[in-house]
């Protein structure tokens, strides 16, 4: 039996032989179980809440008039990096707890292959990848190893740091009795001040506004130009690939 | 060398016995002295040594200018606020900043209350106990001393059950033997010559001042937030006035003015009731004790203060006056730029640090700094044990040498009151020539260790009258409806000229200071301060000439060289502050430092 | 602990002087003082009953602020801390002693009050070269500090200086001056920063020691929790300005002039641990930030290097004035955006490209087939 011409599954009614020439084999695998994909979305909305409001911390809106307590500007918005804050840090120790729980998928934001000459092999073909260098990206079930290297270095270890020192500044507010100064006191070990610590989560702020910037554009142009999907994926978990071809 | 005379016309002799003095103590900072001594314990060759460095000016660098005045206040928390307010006039200078009226005149009452009160704690807790035996109160009779009290004084707290409390608590104080801070000192030296009563009243005046000095600064409190090291402001005043609009209470209001105002008016009575009258009490026991006179006759510098007209820095202004009395004569007073880079200069040949030609003095402006701890071949011992003796023929002092036209000067409140009093003014010339009367000695008298000492007790009246008057001024200003307190025009750096230079003075009260800043880029690119105590205790210049400490302290005869009272006596007289003493600032701004110990 | 200092008679004994011997120096020592013999029995019941701590006050690199702070102490008066409650044996700045008569002293209660003297420390030694850019009595000041140190009982470390280092170890810290307890690490080192810290703070630490007879309870970088465990911010009258959003937006503008808060203008109130918002300067007259200026965070560990004093966010070094976490941070932001959009632009002219060339192969392919 010979097997079936390209593009015959595609029953579609006005499917043509142009078409069925053209049409690609597409095969699918299940990467982020729903907790990761709910959290990725919760994340994503938190963090861009707490830049928001951070930026609005550092650099506050023009002063209102009138009485001091009729308004509560600065104090709403304070409230909300508070409150984003907690969501943040809630999430990720979800996250954290579903990557002992979940696929190994779940496991490699906190993983980095550090002594492995594969996965640098791979860092090298996506790079040049994005240099144009080559036409064709490999193929990969979960981040490829450029964006593994960034998530670990730049979202994983970011978002440990920005907690840490969030938390660390929250606890001057709720003071050194509390279980948050208890867990995060030491953090004023390291840094000279508090103020040294302002500054440096407000530089970790931008560190996540660039970060965002680059992996929303990677996942779009992943989604075009790579041969599988990125959007889509982290809405319904499923990794489709574009072609059938072997690595 | 065994006997030189110097250029500035003084004999050294440095053959006979040295005597040392380290820690100097009460003073700012860290001074060390040595003399020679003849057969007859006369000094004949006095070596002053600034004993630490702390390179401000290079952590200044790269900063911003606005913040200058706080790194710069902190030069010293004696005279505290006086550096910031130079700060603020350099930059301002530089930056071509008006300010406004009330802030200029909020800067006058700053300075003033920093006179008034710097002024009382020098003398009664830095210098009385040079001339008053406190062991020696226990002795008198308190209604004697009483009776003393009521006749020089109308202040109220002069009973003699006032003074028996007094005494009693210092009866107690002694024989607890645990003497304090009076431990140790040269108590019964026979140069103490006041009678026990006498010193009773100096002693119970000691402990009231101490309690007084602490609500002069509240002025200070009031319009900078707090003392020591208010709050200053590139362009003005940080503290706005609100008289009666909403949220008036969070500003300077009638309350805070009234404050300010009883607070001048209790200073006014207490430097007038006590201070004063126990000046002139204490003087006329010593009136014969006239060594001390160093440079105070021949070389004097003011760069004046107190601008009575905002922005104008001319001496149709300045409250105190600016100028230069060279060689005694006090029918001249040379005008003075701070800019003038033939006027001002720096030398190091015996200071420890290094410029390329030691042999010529640079302008602050061209000032350079670079670290170099050499101790001379004759200096005996060393760090690593103890600095025995130093060797003045070499580097021995971590203060520059500043001449002005190459002459050494004395700074401080006697120059001040001898350029006024050549100037002629009335404000001046009035209280020296009744204070002369009162004592009945001649002009001469002021050019001594008392002159000085006395010159400060003046000039803290004087304050207190120009504080009040300032008051009323920044009162009618405000009746008149200008609130403003700061200017914002040159904020922002974007506002700023690439590149300015510009040079700030005041009179500190223990004499002229000035600081002279470049910036570029928004950047302080170099800063150079020249404090009092870098004129007043200076090392000698390549020339030989001496510093005013050193030639205050020759001729002067010691009782005993092993308590050397005089030397103290003399020395406090110029109210040192040593850690002004800090220089640095290479032109390439590099941080070099080097040591050798030979 | 003060319970625990022996009387000068004690020591005395201890050294095996005989009570004879002792009534001899008393003798002595009231003649020494110009006292007629009445005292001597009186200097001698005075010796023998439980004395004043003595506190050896040194100072290294500083500015006297500290000294001049202590002073101005309305609670109790520090005539009343100085004739009643402590024995002020040494502090350059206000002791009647100088020379070597002042540094005798030093020896003597090294000697007599061994393990019962409190040091207190105003300013910081410079340890570059060799400590020589302090050299008071001809010695380098660390040798100093650290000899009083090792026999005192405990270390208060007065000001930010001596606490963190202060102005003269600002970048680039020119004569490495260092603070008090990286130089005294087997003592317990009070901290009571501030430049200067408030009089009264000052005054109610050492007469907590000597009422409680116990140090005061530390927090981790060991200052007193009693006034360093909350912010400036904390306890803020202006805070009410903070929470509205009402903002001293520049100089003498109407915010100013309404008591508006200070954050706009570079306050560092809320990065700073003191007691200035609450026991206020001088008698509680007033305090930086009641007066119209910002807080420029005097008592926290590096703040010289924290300005500029006029923004809220920090320069940081080594970036320009203008350098704070904002500028940095939009410039990348900025910089990471535009290689975005130029990196879309050329993957989309390579994209179309490639979809040529594969359509190209592909009708090559196909063109071959049917050939074929």
């Amino acid at each position: 039996m010979t097997p079936p011409p390209p593009g015959s599954e595609v029953h579609a009614a006005d499917v043509t032989a142009g078409d069925a020439s053209t049409s690609i084999e597409r095969t699918s695998i299940l990467v982020y179980e729903g907790p990761v994909r709910a959290w990725h979305w919760i994340t994503a909305l938190a963090i861009t809440t707490l830049a928001v409001t951070g930026y609005l911390i550092a650099n506050p809106l023009p002063s209102v008039t009138g009485e001091a307590s009729d308004w509560y500007v600065m104090g709403n918005i304070r409230f909300i990096h508070f409150a984003a804050g907690y969501v943040l840090a809630i999430g990720w120790l979800v996250r954290i707890y579903w990557a002992f729980v979940g696929n190994h998928h779940s496991r490699q934001l906190f993983k980095f292959p550090f002594w492995k000459k594969e996965y640098w092999d791979g860092v090298a073909w996506e790079a040049s990848w994005y240099f144009f260098y080559r036409r064709w990206p490999k193929k990969y079930v979960g981040h490829n190893p450029l964006a593994q290297f960034v998530m670990f270095f730049v979202f994983t270890l970011g978002m440990f740091f920005m907690i840490i020192t969030g938390f660390a500044l929250y606890a001057e507010g709720t003071g050194l009795d509390s279980w948050q100064y208890a867990l995060f006191g030491w953090v004023f070990d390291i840094f000279p001040n508090s103020q040294a610590v302002h500054t440096w989560h407000h530089l970790g702020m931008w560190v996540f506004v660039c970060y965002i910037i680059i992996h929303i554009y990677a996942a779009v142009r992943e989604d075009i130009m790579s041969r599988q999907s990125m959007i889509s994926t982290m809405i319904s978990g499923e990794r489709m690939f574009k072609d059938n071809r072997d690595d | 060398m065994t006997t030189m005379s110097t250029p500035n016309g003084f004999a050294l002799d440095n053959s006979g016995r040295r005597v040392v003095v380290d820690p100097v103590t009460r003073i700012e900072g860290h001074l060390r002295l040595e003399v020679n001594v003849d057969d007859d314990n006369v000094i004949r060759n006095a070596v002053s040594t600034g004993t630490m460095w702390r390179g401000l000016e290079l952590i200044l660098k790269g900063r911003d200018p606005r913040d200058a005045w706080a790194f710069t206040q902190r030069i010293c928390g004696v005279c505290t606020g006086t550096h910031a307010l130079t700060s603020v006039r350099a930059v301002e200078d530089a930056l071509g900043i008006e300010i406004p009226k009330n802030a200029n005149t909020i800067h006058n009452i700053m300075q003033l209350t920093l006179y008034v009160q710097d002024h009382l704690v020098h003398f009664y807790h830095l210098h009385a106990l040079d001339w008053v035996d406190v062991v020696s109160a226990l002795r008198a009779d308190p209604k004697e001393t009483s009776a003393l009290a009521q006749s020089i004084s109308s202040w109220p707290m002069s009973s003699p059950g006032y003074f028996r409390d007094v005494q009693n608590r210092l009866k107690r104080f002694v024989e607890s033997g645990q003497l304090g801070p009076f431990r140790n000192a040269y108590w019964g030296h026979p140069a103490y010559r006041l009678p026990p009563e006498a010193n009773l009243m100096a002693v119970a005046h000691y402990l009231e001042a101490l309690d007084f000095q602490k609500e002069i600064v509240k002025i200070h409190t009031i319009f900078g937030g707090k003392n020591p090291h208010p709050n200053w402001l590139v362009g003005g005043v940080p503290c706005a006035i609100n008289l009666d609009g909403t949220g008036a209470v969070g500003a300077v209001n009638m309350e805070r003015l009234n404050m300010v105002s009883s607070i001048i008016d209790r200073s006014l009575a207490f430097i007038e009731q006590v201070y004063i009258p126990d000046l002139l009490a204490i003087a006329s026991f010593y009136k014969d004790w006239m060594h001390g006179g160093g440079l105070s006759s021949t070389n004097l510098l003011a760069y004046g203060d107190m601008p009575a007209l905002a922005n104008n820095h001319s001496n149709d202004s300045l409250m105190l006056p600016r100028g230069a009395i060279i060689g005694g004569d006090l029918s001249t007073v040379h005008e003075v730029d701070l800019k003038d880079p033939e006027q001002i200069q720096e030398f190091v040949s015996h200071s420890w640090y290094t410029y390329d030609d030691e042999s010529v003095g640079l302008h602050p402006f061209d000032g350079v700094t670079d670290p170099n701890f050499v101790l001379g071949p004759n200096t005996k011992g060393d760090p690593s044990t103890r600095i025995e003796a130093l060797d003045e023929a070499a580097k021995y002092s971590y203060l520059k040498a500043p001449r002005w036209r190459g002459h050494a000067m004395e700074v401080g409140p006697l120059a001040r009151f001898v350029i006024g009093y050549a100037m002629g003014r009335p404000d001046f010339k009035e209280p020296v020539d009744a204070t002369l009367r009162t004592l009945g000695v001649p002009i001469t008298a002021l050019f001594s260790t008392l002159g000085r000492t006395a010159a400060r007790g003046l000039e803290c009246q004087w304050a207190a009258h120009r504080l009040k008057e300032s008051f009323d001024g920044l009162m009618a200003n405000l009746k008149a409806g200008d609130l403003s307190t700061a200017n914002t025009d040159k904020w922002e750096p974007s506002t700023w000229s690439h590149n300015s230079r510009g040079a700030g003075f005041t009179e500190a009260p223990r004499g002229a200071l000035g600081h002279w800043v470049e910036i570029e880029a928004g950047k302080i690119k170099s800063y150079q301060c020249v404090v009092p105590t870098t004129w007043n205790g200076s090392p000698r210049d390549p020339a030989g000439n001496i510093g005013a400490f050193e030639a205050a302290l020759l001729d002067t005869p010691l009782h005993d060289p092993e308590q050397p009272l005089e030397i103290l006596r003399t020395i406090h007289s110029f109210d040192p502050c040593l850690a002004c003493s800090t220089h640095v600032m290479s032109p390439d701004g590099q941080e070099k430092a080097t040591v050798t110990v030979r | 602990m003060s319970s625990g200092i022996e009387t000068f008679y004690d020591v005395m004994r201890r050294h095996g002087i005989s009570r004879r011997s002792f009534m001899a120096f008393c003798g002595l020592t009231t003649a020494a003082m110009g006292l007629g013999p009445t005292f001597v029995p009186r200097i001698a019941r005075a010796m023998e009953t439980k004395p004043r701590i003595p506190v050896i006050w040194l100072h290294g690199l500083e500015c006297t602020c500290c000294t001049e702070s202590f002073i101005r102490s309305a609670h109790p008066l520090v005539k009343d801390v100085v004739l009643s409650m402590i024995s002020l044996d040494y502090d350059d700045t206000i002791m009647a002693a100088a020379g070597h008569q002042a540094e005798e002293i030093l020896d003597e209660i090294r000697e007599t009050h061994k393990g019962n003297y409190i040091l207190a420390v105003e300013g910081n030694p410079p340890l570059r070269d060799g400590g020589v850019y302090c050299l008071p009595g001809g010695r380098p000041f660390v040798d100093r500090l650290k000899e009083m140190a090792s026999d005192a009982q405990a270390v208060i470390a007065w000001g930010s200086c001596a606490s963190w280092g202060c102005v003269q170890a600002a970048k680039p810290n020119p004569t490495q001056a260092t603070p008090v307890h990286e130089v005294v690490t087997d003592k317990p080192v009070i901290k009571v920063p501030g430049c200067p810290p408030i009089a009264e703070v000052m005054t109610a630490v050492v007469t907590y020691i000597l009422t409680f007879e116990r140090l005061p309870e530390l927090d981790r970088h060991g200052r007193p929790k009693m006034f360093y465990s909350q912010r400036i911010h904390d306890k803020c009258y202006r805070r009410p300005h903070f929470d509205a959003g009402q903002f001293v937006e520049e100089w003498d503008d109407e915010g100013a002039r309404k008591g508006y808060c200070l954050y706009k203008v570079g306050c560092k109130g809320p990065t700073t641990y003191n007691a200035c918002s609450t026991v206020r300067w001088n008698e509680g007259v007033s305090f930086p930030i009641q007066s119209g200026h910002g807080c420029i965070g005097c008592s926290e560990k590096d703040f010289w290097d924290m300005g500029p004093f006029y923004s809220r966010l920090s320069s940081v070094q080594p970036f320009p004035i203008e350098g704070n976490a904002d500028a940095i941070g939009g410039t990348v932001a900025a910089v990471a955006g535009g290689a975005v959009v130029a990196h879309a632009a050329a993957s989309a002219v390579k994209h179309a490209a490639d979809k040529r060339d594969i359509k190209n192969e592909r009708q090559a392919r196909a063109d071959q087939n049917t050939n074929g």
